[in-house]
């Protein structure tokens, strides 16, 4: 380590930042520029403490069910009783004549679900930073952790909402005799990635939004709004069929279009997501994960000062 | 840096940027351009161009007034906020206790929190569990008071368990902003003993308080500092002294007057 004077932001100053963040005992404050601090140690620190996000959202869930039996039960009920009455609302629309009517439940149900996954890891991931306060201003820790832990949480949230999805479906199949419902399929396999790439957009997604409520702390009651209206712009209340030619892009356009029409496809039909639904899927999570993680990394020593 | 440095802090000033008017937000950034204002911003310089060497197995007691600067120097040291100009290097596993409070969760009983905190300081799961009893027993809270909720505490015993926290975690450097306020007589005498230990391992310790006594018992060197500045450095006994007198007098003796 030398001790000469460093013109901050210089190479120097980089390098050895470099060598020392490599070793776990020494460690160099300097200032920063809205730049990149070292990712591999970043990302390193952030995998070491994983364990932190996972009892986060653990506790914090914990915490605010304690109180109430009902807790749990009301998080798939809530999802579950909107489905009903956007069922309701879709097939009053239409004129009553709903030959399918199980199948458009089953799609409006499942697409609910994987939308509400992904509002809760934006929404929640979303305040993490500006509602962790304390936490932020006295420990030092990548504080992607927070957001990630939204996520986590999210997800618990989403699990049970599948084995209510399968029992409604029986439940329909049972009391309507023709209607389609795959058997189960190797295609199947396909949901696991499905749902991770949809957890990826969210997260990715909630990193940005939790960077931007600390700038500017309406962001959230804005979110709100957006959220109301991207679910109105996603294939949940409509199928993805029926948009044709260049209205197509309006499916692709949306971070969760593709992710929502492989998971109607794989649920309802037993198809496995086809090749342009693939890409739109990979290319989002990507996309999302990727800029929404340089801009909350390349930002984030700046929160404890904002908080 | 020389191997017996636990703290180099060379030439450090953090400035606090405060936005006057609003509040930060959209709508008001979107009406303020809408009307071509600009935004109007203070900037607080809350640590000045500070020069500073804490050698491991020392000490150090930090004095001053309110405002001074001390918490926010020490968050930079706890690699908290980052420093808007200098430098600050860090030699060994850093724990600490700031004037904020722990980041408990007050609907979480004392024994979760103590797990959460634990592992947001990056120990791993066995580790924290292995402490956790010790770190309870430490704390000493009455009656069981360690399961229940933490927002059923008295100020005390948050004091307690977050000082239990942060001197059990075997950290090299433990950094302490007005930690043994809030405890008792027999728990301070019990602070006390087991930061002595702790020095004895050679580690070191960086206090801030504004109870005096505490300073020049515990700490072998101090620093006054005063509106962001380092005003003196020397025996706990004599920057006691100075910061009394000044604490008296209101005015800085005149052979600061320059600084
Ligand atoms: N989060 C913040 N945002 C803006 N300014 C801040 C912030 N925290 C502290 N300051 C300012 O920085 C200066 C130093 O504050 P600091 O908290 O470091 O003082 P201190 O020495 O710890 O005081 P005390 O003895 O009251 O704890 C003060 O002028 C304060 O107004
Ligand atoms: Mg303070």
């Amino acid at each position: 380590m030398t001790s000469a004077p460093q013109t901050s932001g210089s190479n120097n100053a980089g390098k050895s930042r470099d060598k020392n963040a490599f070793a776990p005992q020494i460690q160099v404050f300097e200032p920063h520029r809205a730049s990149l601090p070292p990712l591999i140690p970043y990302l390193r620190e952030f995998w070491r403490r994983r364990v932190f996000a996972s009892e986060l959202a653990k506790f914090t869930d914990k915490a605010e069910y304690l109180d109430s039996k009902l807790g749990k039960v009301w998080l798939v009920l809530n999802p579950l009783l909107l489905a009903m009455i956007y069922y309701l609302l879709v097939t009053v629309l239409k004129g009553g004549k709903h030959n399918n009517g199980i199948t458009t439940l089953a799609h409006i149900l499942i697409g609910l679900f994987t939308f509400y996954f992904a509002q809760t890891c934006i929404t929640s991931g979303a305040q993490s930073i500006t509602s962790g306060g304390r936490l932020i201003l006295n420990q030092a820790f990548p504080r992607a952790l927070l957001p990630y832990s939204s996520s986590i949480s999210a997800f618990q949230q989403f699990l049970p909402t599948i084995p209510v999805y399968i029992f409604v479906i029986i439940i329909g199949k049972l009391m309507y005799p023709a209607t389609q419902v795959p058997g189960i399929t190797w295609h199947f396999i396909w949901v696991p990635f499905i749902v991770a790439l949809v957890g990826i957009t969210g997260f990715g997604l909630a990193l940005a939004f939790a960077t931007m409520n600390v700038y500017f702390r309406d962001t959230n009651k804005l979110l709100q709004y957006f959220m109301r209206i991207w679910l109105y712009l996603s294939p949940i209340l409509w199928q993805p069929e029926m948009l044709h030619g260049w209205h197509r892009a309006v499916l692709y356009l949306n971070p969760l279009g593709p992710t929502l029409s492989a998971t109607s496809h794989i649920w309802i039909d037993g198809l496995a997501p086809n090749l342009a639904e693939w890409i739109g899927m990979l290319s989002w999570a990507l996309l999302s994960i990727v800029l929404g993680g340089y801009f909350f990394i390349s930002r984030e020593r700046d929160f404890a000062v904002r908080i | 840096m020389p191997d017996d440095l636990a703290i180099r802090i060379e030439d450090l000033s953090i400035k606090y940027k405060i936005n006057v008017d609003t509040k930060r937000t959209l709508k008001n950034a979107v009406m303020r351009a809408s009307k071509g204002e600009r935004v109007r911003m203070r900037t607080v310089e809350a640590v000045k161009h500070l020069t500073l060497d804490v050698p491991h197995g020392s000490v150090l007691g930090i004095v001053g007034a309110n405002g001074a600067g001390k918490s926010t120097l020490m968050r930079s040291i706890a690699g908290i906020l980052p420093p808007t100009e200098g430098r600050i290097i860090v030699n060994g596993k850093i724990s600490t206790l700031l004037a904020l409070g722990v980041g408990f969760n007050p609907a979480l009983s004392g024994r979760d929190n103590i797990i959460l905190g634990g592992l947001a300081s990056g120990l791993s799961r066995e580790e924290i569990e292995s402490k956790t009893d010790q770190i309870a027993e430490f704390a000493d809270l009455p009656d069981g008071f360690i399961d229940m909720p933490v927002r059923t505490y008295s100020s005390g015993m948050y004091g307690r368990v977050a000082f239990s926290v942060a001197v059990n975690m075997t950290p090299d450097i433990l950094l302490l902003d007005e930690a043994l306020s809030a405890g008792d007589a027999s728990f301070k005498e019990k602070s006390f003993t087991r930061m002595r230990e702790l020095c004895e391992e050679a580690r070191t310790i960086v206090i801030v308080s504004h109870a005096l006594a505490t300073i020049s018992e515990l700490c072998d060197t101090a620093i006054w500092m005063h509106k962001g500045n380092m005003l003196a450095k020397g025996k706990p006994e004599e920057i006691v002294d100075q910061y009394l007198k000044f604490l008296d007098v209101g005015t800085l003796p005149s052979n600061f007057e320059d600084m």
